[in-house]
């Protein structure tokens, strides 16, 4: 017996090696695939993606050469790329340029001939020509610069008969629109965003959230006194958590639902126009434990073509939607590694990259593209500026390298349609589980096949008829001669 | 002789009264007992083959998550259900009916289930989604068709007014819901003491 385990040793050491070699290389493997990239199949299971971003640097305020971050809050990327940060802690604008190397902070502005400053702001918005504006969440007003930070304007303590009088303007996200009407989302408010013209007078709130009732909180409601009803949680709508406004005036606003769309496009009436034709509604993550509850989603980006991105401060995952509310990719968690955060805060997208602000490390993560996440992103913007050449191309490209993008087989079914390739687009559809558009393509395809096969199918169909003509006479003729011989 | 194996079932699913009367006291048992057990299995077959080819556009099937002898449990357990809590029912409440009488009327029930819904597999494959009503519609009738069939065979094998049958099936429903939960116990409970048993052989086991 020790003998032969001798004569073993040799091999059953070299094994053991292999084995080990196996592992460990397995295990980088899965530590590679593990940044978290998944994406939700059509049966709502997860489906492994490849990743679309991954951190390359992280980007502090004794990086950029002035004092460290203290709790910012948020963050602002302008049309030419120049990043705002609001380091909230110490009541400041920092200025960055496209390569994130500073430009300059700022920190005082003058009003009426003499200096004055933030306290605790919470919200910046930079329009395209450069206006800043600030909610200046301690000082309960929201200051309105121009691209040189020389004042143009302060609201504060707006009057309305739709403000109580008890009312306490505390600003703390704020957007603007191309007819300068401001949005400003207020602490304390549940009956939606408020608006104001370009003067800076207060006119209406629009886009409140609906108020979920909880049937067993309304039982025991209905059936308690007064004096215990008083006692009780009011049914109260819930308040927005973010919002940003695209190019075309359409705000994008997230909110703490647990039960409603969590994800919100405002018109101008403050209707929700979101797009859900998505596998499932636009929402984070849709499996979770239920000890953890859903995602709750704190900022909100749109790029152009429609795409939006949410930040989950729950789990600090970016999810990422098309315009028709497809899942696109996600990135980010929780965590001490490169490209997770402690306390995610804001996000923002700097051309094709993203930054994501952390609140408790005063620290901006970069994330760039991988070869994937342009393709992708590619091919969801020329689909949807109409190129279907070129999406046809891209989106052929993205499932060679991730062949569980179920959306993007409808990309391709839309192209090979357009090229009359019906039974090609049938497929596709039927890959990306689109019945609208698969009954499209069938219906041509089947008017093809008929009318390529009209002529033997009448021939068929009249001898056929002949046929049983003849025969129904033929089995006639033989009854009557048996009739006759009877 | 060989032609009335398929003439009795078709001609009874058009003339229920007459063709349940039939069955109850004109046919030979074992003719009636081999054409119900031919029906489960068409209705088995179409379940199976409706789950794997019927068109995209009115079933969207997870390939993951299709198992062919899950289908034919679906079909025959109800069914087994259905008959034991209508033969439990009806034997207290004063029907005529036999154990076999209920389970061949209840398959010869399930033919408009066959006869319709097999040939809207392949034809399903043809619609387009405007078209797919025509899918549904059939489909509704199919088991209204059926649920007819039900009451006829039900009120001819025990010998019930029609309110009495409409009554015995509705509870002989909440007696399938009853059964469903006290086998789900029972299940329950035989697994406890499985892993109650190999427990302690595992304790035996390793204590040696």
């Amino acid at each position: 017996m020790m003998n032969s385990l001798r004569k073993l040793k040799t091999p059953l050491l070299i094994m053991i090696c292999c084995l080990l070699g196996v592992g460990a290389g397995a295990g980088n493997v899965s530590a590679e695939s593990a940044s978290d990239s998944y994406i939700y199949s059509y049966w709502g299971d997860v489906a492994a993606a490849p990743a679309a971003y991954v951190a390359t640097e992280w980007i502090s305020g004794s990086d950029l050469g002035t004092d460290a971050f203290q709790e910012p809050s948020d963050l602002h990327v302008t049309a030419d790329n120049r990043v705002y940060v609001l380091d909230s802690g110490n009541n400041r604008i920092v200025v960055l340029d496209h390569d994130l190397k500073l430009v300059t902070t700022v920190d005082s502005f003058t009003r009426e001939g003499e200096p004055d400053t933030f306290l605790q702001p919470q919200g910046i918005f930079v329009t395209d020509d450069g206006e800043v504006l600030v909610a200046d969440t301690g000082n309960k007003r929201v200051v309105h610069l121009d691209s040189d930070f020389q004042l143009i304007k302060i609201i504060d303590s707006p009057e309305s008969e739709l403000l109580q009088d008890s009312f306490k303007f505390e600003p703390v996200r704020v957007v603007m629109d191309h007819a300068q009407r401001i949005y400003v989302m207020a602490a304390g408010v549940f009956d939606g965003f408020m608006e104001f013209d370009a003067g800076g007078a207060f006119t209406s709130f629009i886009g409140a959230n609906r108020v979920y009732i909880d049937p067993i909180e309304y039982f025991w409601k209905q059936i308690s006194t007064k004096a215990q009803r008083s006692q009780m949680v009011m049914f109260t709508p819930t308040e927005f958590t973010n919002l940003d406004i695209d190019s075309e005036g359409f705000i994008y606003a997230t909110n703490g639902d647990q039960w409603g769309n969590n994800i919100k496009k405002l018109n101008a009436q403050g209707s929700d126009i979101l797009r859900r034709t998505g596998y499932s509604d636009p929402q984070g993550d849709i499996l979770y434990l239920s000890s953890e509850g859903p995602s709750k989603l704190i900022d909100i980006d749109v790029a152009d073509s429609e795409i939006y991105s949410v930040l989950d401060g729950k789990r600090g995952r970016v999810f990422t939607y098309n315009g028709d509310g497809h899942l696109m990719y996600v990135f980010g968690g929780l965590g001490n590694q490169m490209g997770q955060f402690h306390t995610p805060a804001a996000i923002d997208r700097i051309g094709e990259d993203f930054l994501v602000l952390d609140k408790a490390l005063g620290e901006i993560t970069v994330f760039r593209t991988t070869e994937y996440g342009r393709t992708l992103n590619e091919a969801v913007k020329s689909y949807y500026r109409g190129e279907e050449e070129t999406a046809f191309a891209l989106f052929n490209r993205t499932i060679a390298m991730n062949a569980n993008l179920e959306f993007a087989y409808a990309g391709i079914g839309k192209a090979l349609l357009r090229q009359g390739d019906y039974k090609g687009a049938m497929m596709h559809f039927k890959r990306s589980l689109d019945q609208k558009n698969y009954s499209k393509a069938f219906l041509l395809y089947r008017k093809a096949v008929m009318r390529e096969h009209f002529p033997l199918i009448m021939t068929m169909l009249c001898l056929a008829g002949i046929g049983i003509f003849a025969a129904s006479r033929l089995r006639k003729v033989k009854e009557r001669r048996k009739g006759a011989s009877a | 002789m060989s032609r009335e194996w398929i003439r009795f079932p078709l001609n009874l699913m058009v003339h229920p009264f007459e063709g349940y009367w039939d069955l109850k006291y004109d046919r030979n048992r074992k003719f009636t007992l081999i054409i119900s057990f031919c029906v489960l299995f068409l209705v088995a077959v179409t379940n199976i083959l409706g789950s794997q080819y019927s068109g995209f556009l009115v079933h969207v099937y997870n390939p993951e998550s299709m198992n062919s002898v899950m289908e034919i449990v679906y079909v025959i357990v109800p069914i087994l259900f259905w008959c034991v809590a209508n033969w439990s029912l009806t034997t207290l409440m004063d029907g005529e009916g036999k154990f076999v009488e209920i389970f061949t009327s209840t398959c010869f029930a399930l033919l408009p289930l066959v006869i319709i819904q097999f040939p809207w597999i392949w034809l399903s494959n043809l619609v387009s989604l405007q078209e797919t009503a025509f899918y549904y519609f059939s489909n509704s009738v199919a088991v209204l068709w059926f649920v007819y069939l039900l009451f006829v065979g039900n009120m001819t094998v025990h010998q019930f007014s029609p309110s009495k049958t409409i009554g015995i099936m509705l509870l002989t429903l909440v007696a399938m819901g009853f059964m469903a939960f006290i086998s789900l116990l029972f299940f329950s409970l035989v697994q406890q003491i499985v892993a109650f048993i190999s427990v302690i052989y595992q304790e035996l086991v390793m204590r040696t």
